[in-house]
């Protein structure tokens, strides 16, 4: 029984795994955001709902930087002077605060989803 | 690498019949992400009773230094002791181990990475590597979160043979400190569910405290009636 159970969830897992990269990502809509002065730009911005969303972050302070969010469970550490890429969405209509764990007085955002 | 992954795809799918070994199954369940510039030390605890073959009241302790090598890899350096009700804790293995996050989180279907570990015995000719696969998919505030893990033993003070450990966990994100979970392992003489809770407490700057607690209860006679198993981690 309790091989069986777990020939089962290795032979699905495996099934699963061999569907999911059969797909291919669906090239997603770019936002540009650039990191200064420990700084968002832009700070704040919107996007469409449903959609899944490609973040370029800049990061041109000498420093790093980490793009933090519960709200849309990510977090990513930019190298100061290096870029970085951040996959959202699709997220359902709401507002989405975003800040730099380095510098979190100063960095700080959200994002408009409507 | 697309070809790679299928290929390990169907690698897992034929070692669906394979026999699987003895040995302690239920561990931290890894999440396929790393963090340039990282840096974190970690303990964890282990504590299982009631398994055949397994002396009563085992505990598992693991030591760890990690730290990234890039964006997309993480090394970690283990010291693992163990003792039970009949004998004194003991340094019983070191470590060492390598994750490389192999998609960026949200940009396909799901995010994967794979696991490699090396491990030596202490005093003993026993020798264990072990390749895994690790996958996360978020379902609104929900994540899933399995990981495939391959080993194989060898050396003079073992038989030789191949283990196979798959765990599952599905974590609700109530919040940053206290996240609800539940967690499903099944290897050879374990098979085991059971809650778990996580969280994390930020320090000053990017340092960070998480911590996870669960406790997995057996589902059949050969698995451990209940395991323990807590984690602290310290990143900075």
């Amino acid at each position: 029984m309790n091989r069986l159970i777990i020939n089962r969830i290795l032979f699905y897992f495996g099934l699963l795994l061999a569907i999911a990269l059969s797909s291919i990502s669906q090239a997603a809509p770019i936002i540009k955001i650039e990191i200064k002065d420990h700084l968002f730009y832009p700070s704040e911005f919107s996007v469409p709902a449903n959609t899944k969303i490609k973040l370029l972050i800049i990061n041109n302070d000498p420093t790093p930087e980490e793009f933090e969010s519960y709200e849309l469970n990510r977090e990513k550490v930019i190298i100061g002077n290096s870029k970085a890429v951040i996959f959202i969405g699709p997220l359902s209509p709401g507002t989405y605060p975003f800040f730099g764990e380095f510098y979190p007085k100063t960095a700080q955002g959200k994002i408009l989803v409507n | 690498m697309r070809s790679a992954l299928l290929l390990l795809s169907l690698v897992f799918v034929s070692l669906s019949s394979s026999l699987l070994a003895d040995g302690i199954v239920i561990d931290k369940i890894y999440h396929p992400y790393v963090q340039p510039l990282e840096q974190e030390l970690e303990i964890r605890v282990l504590q299982q009773n009631n398994q055949s073959g397994i002396a009563d009241n085992t505990r598992l302790y693991r030591l760890a230094y990690g730290r990234s090598l890039s964006d997309r890899l993480f090394i970690e350096a283990y010291l693992v002791g163990q003792g039970s009700s009949s004998e004194n804790l003991d340094l019983q293995s070191i470590e060492m181990e390598i994750k490389w996050q192999l998609t960026e989180q949200g940009e396909y279907w799901a995010d994967w990475g794979v696991l490699a570990e090396l491990s030596k015995g202490i005093g003993n000719n026993i020798y264990e590597a072990s390749i895994g696969l690790i996958a996360e998919k978020e379902f609104g505030h929900w994540s899933a979160t399995t990981n495939f893990v391959i080993e194989q033993e060898w050396g003079s003070g073992i038989d030789d043979e191949l283990e196979s450990v798959f765990s599952l966990q599905a974590r609700y994100r109530y919040s940053q400190t206290l996240e609800p979970g539940i967690e499903f392992y099944a290897g050879q003489n374990s098979i085991g569910v059971g809650p778990v809770l996580m969280g994390q407490a930020k320090l000053a700057g990017p340092k960070k405290l998480k911590w996870e607690a669960g406790v997995i209860l057996g589902l059949d006679s050969k698995s451990p009636d209940t395991s323990v198993r807590l984690l602290f981690e310290y990143e900075f």
